[in-house]
């Protein structure tokens, strides 16, 4: 394997500010012959207000580094550390409450749940709590349903909206509990390039503006030229990863990646 | 045929083979019932001369049958809608491919044509050899007298040829959906689509609406008659018919809005709002889950109010003689508990069905719910909400059923003896409190009951399942 691009030096000081993190996480899949390695081994820290794209070809664990991230999934070795806290070993009850309370998702998808109006599906996080939201947290929601452009669009259904504005209900839920990280799985998989660069610039100012951290698995280097670092994985291990980049560069380095095979 | 598909077509259609096997098995097993007490009784000297027992019996006899064939039919439409909605894709390329629409539908009627034969066989054998064992238990026990009784009763074909037929058009209707799959469905992305569902034609519902009230007029007409004359029960016994035949020709109407009435009921919680969401979301499948326990409701509510309330207003109009009492009371309670037992499985198809509908919700949500995980609903909270969606389809059904019931049970009673001398007011009715206790009791049995599969299978979706495409 042929490394590129030089990984970035790293401080102490860039750890201490990480909200999500993972460390020489290994995951493997079946046993004997037919053993699976997903991810062999691997570092990564998102920090505050930092928007962080994963990139990869088909196979390269980009997925699976995600889950484990977002508390979908335990290692079977390594830590993963959200927060304060380590993750890897929790159970599935402690992994949803943690996920509800502290994790944002955007998927490529059926992000949203299709009987629940746009208000009820962006709330939905906070029902699953219990909990009402504070009126400064309901404050924040309105600003970011403004922002959004969907504050006329309270009452729709999810099918009565276009593939756009849906993805905007799904960030909006994301960012509405200010989670510690929030996970977008392609997000613009599914949309037309206008509305994808939409979504993007819609994610890269929430993490410049609310200072919210995302994590992005993507593999169209458009979508990742919008993110605050690019971080390569193939093989189930970090290639490479290097501050913002643009898109032609990517596709490139993506071709080398490709070529190594 | 690769084990795989044949494994996938065991889980597709079990539910249809089991529905028609305990529907032949009921059918067969009271003709075969029938057919060896129409023997014991020409066989003893006494009644031998007579057939009026025999005919008695028939006629009962295809009452019951004919409640529960209903009920499976109905069953059995639901889960043929649900296999197609479940098969649109692989119809989707087959139509793409150049095979017409008429030929797809042909071949899920076909596999109806086929569960109704594998369920009427299986119902045959079960129906006459419980029958059998039955006897001969009776006979050891010297309670059945020695008689020559044959088996090979050619009567007890028809109803297991009626099952095949019912199936096979349970089939022919459920698979209707089939008409507007379109090979561009296979190009299309694989975002899950609401199952678009035909509106009921007005025609059915102008029908239900008409027999409703026309039955209705008849039912109090008979009432009203009944205060002069107990010719009054025919005329009322026929508005009860027509006008139950409109309540469930016109279920599509009425149980919706029962659904969401009763959604409301369940509270506002997350976990709540979303079951009760759920339970409406394809009105027509929720309506054709619940309509065949409404029926069983409706019957045993039916018998239990208007014997119990026969027995109060004979007491009452004879003057609280207590041996009377005594007598009339005994009598009332057996006949209510045999008809109310006959009945009772067809509320067991119904529950058959219930459970079949919740299970294939699940299967049809995965991804909905792989996202509800992910967003953090706990494994209790998703269990929470299968019962609760159970409960509001099976509350709905009972509520609904013993209301109507009440009503039919009261109009019986007086429509016969209003005219009697002493008879207590119109308003009066006599409620079977034990009766309406186990109805309630069974309900909330066959709410949990009906909600363990679907709840385990949804607590098994792993949150990932959400997340990007097939």
């Amino acid at each position: 394997m042929t490394t590129a691009l030089p990984a970035q030096p790293r401080t102490a000081s860039e750890h201490l500010e990480a909200v999500a993190r993972v460390q020489g996480v290994a995951k493997r899949y079946g046993s004997g012959d037919a053993t699976v390695h997903a991810l062999r081994g691997v570092d990564l820290a998102v920090r505050r207000g930092e928007f962080v794209a994963i990139m990869g070809p088909s196979g390269s664990g980009k997925s699976t580094l995600m889950h484990l991230l977002a508390g979908l999934d335990s290692p079977t070795s390594g830590e993963v550390w959200l927060g304060d806290r380590e993750i890897g070993a929790l159970d599935d009850t402690a992994l949803t409450l943690l996920r509800r309370e502290r994790i944002g998702f955007v998927f490529q998808a059926f992000n949203l749940v299709p009987t629940l109006d746009v208000i009820g599906n962006v709330m939905l996080p906070f029902e699953l709590r219990g909990a009402k939201p504070s009126r400064e947290e309901r404050t924040f929601i309105g600003r970011l349903l403004g922002e959004l452009g969907l504050a006329d669009r309270l009452g729709h259904r999810p099918r009565e909206l276009s593939g756009g504005q849906q993805q905007r209900v799904a960030i909006a839920r994301a960012l509405a509990s200010r989670p510690q990280l929030v996970v977008a799985d392609e997000p613009t998989g599914n949309l037309d390039s206008r509305t994808g660069r939409e979504v993007l610039s819609l994610l890269a100012s929430a993490a410049a503006g609310h200072g919210q951290a995302i994590a992005m698995v993507t593999h169209d280097p458009i979508a990742a030229s919008y993110a605050d670092r690019v971080v390569f994985l193939a093989d189930g291990r970090v290639v490479a990863e290097e501050g913002r980049m643009d898109a032609e560069r990517i596709a490139r380095f993506m071709l080398t990646l490709e070529d190594a095979r | 045929m690769s084990g795989a598909r044949a494994g996938s077509a065991r889980t597709e259609h079990g539910p249809g083979v089991l529905v028609a096997a305990l529907s032949s098995a009921f059918g067969v097993a009271l003709i075969q019932g029938t057919g060896l007490l129409d023997a014991a009784a020409k066989a003893d000297p006494v009644t031998g001369a007579s057939d009026t027992v025999g005919a008695l019996l028939r006629v009962t006899s295809v009452v019951f049958i004919g409640v529960a064939m209903y009920s499976g039919a109905v069953v059995t439409t639901n889960t043929f809608s649900v296999i197609v909605a479940g098969r649109v894709r692989q119809i989707a390329l087959r139509r793409l491919l150049g095979s017409t629409a008429r030929a797809e539908r042909g071949a899920v009627a076909r596999e109806g044509l086929l569960v109704g034969l594998i369920g009427a066989v299986i119902g045959l054998v079960l129906g006459s050899g419980g029958v059998a064992a039955i006897a001969a238990v009776a006979r050891a026990a010297g309670v059945l007298a020695d008689f020559p009784y044959s088996y090979a009763n050619p009567t007890a074909l028809l109803p297991a040829a009626a099952v095949v037929l019912t199936t096979w058009l349970a089939a022919v209707v459920g698979s209707r959906r089939v008409l507007t799959v379109t090979p561009m469905q296979a190009l299309g992305g694989a975002e899950e689509r609401s199952e678009e569902e035909g509106r009921a034609s007005r025609l059915r519902s102008g029908a239900a609406v008409a027999l409703l009230s026309f039955g209705a007029l008849l039912l109090f007409g008979g009432v009203a008659i009944g205060a002069v004359d107990p010719l009054g029960l025919l005329v009322a016994f026929s508005g009860g018919i027509v006008s139950f035949t409109g309540v469930v020709l016109g279920a599509h109407l009425v149980i919706p809005r029962a659904l969401r009435i009763v959604g409301r009921l369940m509270g506002g919680s997350a976990t709540a709002r979303l079951a009760a969401e759920n339970a409406v979301r394809y009105p027509q499948r929720s309506t054709r889950s619940t309509v065949g326990l409404l029926v069983s409701v409706t019957l045993i509510t039916t018998f239990a109010v208007a014997l119990r309330t026969f027995g109060d207003m004979i007491t009452i109009a004879s003057g609280d003689d207590p041996v009377y009492y005594a007598g009339v009371d005994t009598m009332l309670t057996t006949v209510t508990v045999v008809f109310s037992v006959l009945i009772g499985f067809s509320a067991v198809i119904a529950g058959v069905g219930l459970v079949n509908a919740l299970s294939l919700g699940v299967l049809q949500r995965t991804r909905e719910l792989g996202l509800l995980r992910a967003l953090g609903f706990s494994a209790r909270q998703l269990r929470r909400m299968v019962l609760a969606e159970s409960g509001q389809l099976v509350l709905t059904a009972v509520a609904l059923g013993l209301l109507l019931g009440t009503v039919y049970g009261w109009a019986g009673a007086h429509s016969l003896i209003g005219a009697v001398r002493g008879a207590p007011a119109l308003w009066f009715v006599g409620l079977p409190w034990p009766v309406l206790a186990v109805v309630v009791a069974g309900g909330v049995l066959l709410t949990l009951v009906a909600s363990v599969a679907p709840a385990r299978r949804a607590t098994r979706i792993a949150p990932v399942e959400a997340l990007g495409v097939e």
